[in-house]
């Protein structure tokens, strides 16, 4: 199709004023993790766009060490912080994802489980606050607040729906002769699916695996209730980042931030084509 | 002869075994594979549940001492249902909920839409801004909000532009103000969600099959034309579907609204997640909370229900 010249700029004037705005609170943010303490909360005249002295000592903060310009040290670093993000996140993935994928392999080829789909999809419905409450009770009495394996627990089931949805969709599209074929060689069910179906289905395992691991790392509520000191994660610990001599640790929680944005926008751009299967339950196949 | 004779039987014999151990280890697979997710729904569900609904015919709440599950001895006389019905600040969170939600979402499909369209052919550039336009999304809920906090502060960037862009100079106290801090959370939302919507409605435009587009050009449909007649039709599951995802999602907001105004000032972007949270751990009234939770519960169950049949009626009918 031929276009016209004016709607190639309306087109291109459109998309960068879009990204225009997009980008504005990203930069911002990235400028002023680079920032000294001195121009942190610059206002009127003295805002300034880009660090006029930029400085690593806000990532160095929160890291523990104390620099020149800055009064405060904090009582403790984003090591431990990152390090809970980091497990809770990868063993909440390892749950959903096996749970997840096992179910949908059950679903898809056998037809057992014709009830999970919909209390799955229930269980994204409701406001997570709505049913935390037993929750804390359960994991008090199981002793499992304030640790990195309770948090496990619960994000593997709040993203199990995702890792499920996302896995029957794969499945589904799978072409099933392979599968028969070796069902014929004499290969029984188990077999065909540990030895053959998985390491086939390798890529979309990843991409599944990578958009539970973004949902668990991006939970900041259920981290809130279920942690209080020693295994808080990286949003949580962003969100206590000020004191009272300070105020406010822009650029700490700046540099915390960025710290905690990169890996999912890295990850999510890698699997971008998956992400509207994976938001969508599956019920919109790309 | 008797060597042929002998054989098939064989044969026949060993595929008439062979399908039903074939089919019955298949359901006996099927059955155990599904059995850890089953558990941990049941896990997360029936017995929450459950405990929700005792817990909520009685005044329990953590500080009183006893254990949940002797919190029969606190039973009220569904006081805390009575209560409920009665609480304006409960109503009023409901209401802002249902603002943001109704000033968010459509402006959230308006933008995607229009987004989308732009990007339904080819053009230079094409993957490197749609990788951009798609990074809020990604970027954590948490970090949004704070991202948020900073842009709309008194001496921040966002009245920085809006002074560079009047002329005069611009100081508002956008969250500390109960109208502005609420338009503040909303356009937040948008920023973070409009992409989400951009995303599913791209997919499905580019599903719309191009020969009727073609054909309806031909026979001299302008754009606007072919829009309305042939390509909304074709979206209309994709739409319901990105309009029920936003929709679920927006009434849970919590994470950006929580760390951007902490639900004030006062109770100006108290929304219903924001006051169950304040109750679960300011106000420690377990008993209420859960009351509440099931009320919404209830609630969004019925909708749930309701949406599903429609949006199944919706496929039946060949888009």
């Amino acid at each position: 199709m031929k276009r016209s010249v004016p709607f190639e700029i309306f087109r291109y004037t459109a998309i960068l004023a879009a990204i225009a705005v997009i980008l504005v609170p990203i930069l911002w943010t990235v400028s002023m993790a680079f920032k000294p303490i001195g121009e942190w909360s610059a206002t009127g005249t003295d805002l300034t766009w880009w660090p006029k002295d930029p400085t690593l000592s806000n990532f160095r903060l929160v890291f523990g060490e104390s620099t020149n310009n800055l009064i405060v040290a904090l009582d403790r670093t984003a090591l431990k912080p990152i390090l809970s993000s980091l497990l809770s996140a990868s063993f909440g993935t390892a749950i959903a994802m096996s749970a997840g994928t096992a179910a949908a392999y059950g679903l898809s080829r056998f037809g057992s489980g014709q009830n999970l789909p919909l209390a799955l999809i229930q269980l994204r419905l409701f406001p997570p606050m709505a049913v935390m409450t037993p929750v804390m009770i359960m994991w008090a009495f199981l002793n499992f607040t304030d640790s990195w394996w309770g948090l496990s627990l619960i994000y593997g089931i709040v993203t199990l729906p995702f890792a499920f949805w996302l896995m029957k969709t794969f499945f589904d599209d799978m072409p099933r002769e392979i599968e028969e074929a070796a069902l014929v060689e004499g290969c029984s069910r188990l077999r065909v699916f540990t030895r053959i179906t998985l390491p086939m289905m390798r890529a979309p395992l990843a991409s599944a695996a990578l958009f539970v691991f973004i949902l668990n790392w991006s939970d900041y509520l259920i981290a809130l209730l279920l942690t209080t000191r020693e295994w808080v994660t990286v949003p949580v610990y962003m969100a206590s980042l000020s004191s009272s001599m300070t105020g406010q640790l822009y650029g700490a929680k700046a540099a915390l931030g960025l710290i905690a944005a990169v890996p999912p926008v890295i990850m999510g751009i890698a699997i971008q084509r998956h992400l509207v299967r994976g938001l969508t339950f599956g019920a919109l196949k790309q | 002869m008797s060597a042929v004779t002998a054989t098939i039987p064989e044969d026949v014999m060993k595929t008439v075994q062979a399908k039903p151990t074939l089919r019955e280890e298949g359901v006996k697979l099927g059955f155990r594979l599904t059995l850890p997710a089953q558990i941990l729904v049941l896990f997360i569900a029936v017995f929450p549940l459950l405990m929700q609904l005792y817990i909520s015919l009685t005044d329990w709440s953590p500080l009183s001492g006893l254990g949940w599950w002797s919190a029969w001895s606190l039973w009220n006389n569904f006081a805390n249902y009575t209560d409920l019905a009665a609480d304006a600040r409960f109503w009023s969170a409901l209401k802002r909920t249902a603002t943001v939600m109704i000033v968010c979402v459509p402006a959230e499909f308006l933008l995607g839409l229009a987004l989308a369209t732009l990007f339904a052919d080819e053009f230079p550039g094409k993957r490197i801004f749609y990788s951009i336009l798609l990074m809020p999304m990604m970027v954590v809920p948490a970090v949004a909000g704070y991202m948020f906090f900073m842009l709309f502060q008194s001496g921040g960037p966002v009245n920085d532009i809006l002074s560079a862009l009047s002329g005069f100079p611009v100081t508002i106290a956008w969250l500390s103000d109960p109208t502005l801090a609420l338009v503040a959370v909303m356009l937040a939302d948008i920023w973070q969600w409009t992409p989400l919507m951009f995303l599913i409605l791209l997919a499905g435009l580019v599903g719309v099959p191009g020969d009727q587009i073609k054909a309806a050009t031909l026979l001299g449909a302008n754009p606007w034309q072919r829009f309305v007649t042939i390509v909304l039709p074709k979206m209309k599951t994709i739409i319901i579907i990105a309009l029920a995802i936003r929709v679920i999602e927006n009434f849970k907001i919590f994470d950006t609204l929580y760390i951007m105004t902490g639900g004030g000032p006062g109770v100006a972007t108290e929304t219903i997640s924001v006051y169950i949270y304040k109750l679960t751990t300011q106000d420690l009234i377990w008993g209420y909370v859960a009351a509440i939770a099931l009320a919404i519960l209830i609630v969004l169950s019925i909708a749930a229900v309701f949406a599903m049949k429609r949006m199944a009626r919706a496929r039946e009918v060949p888009a």
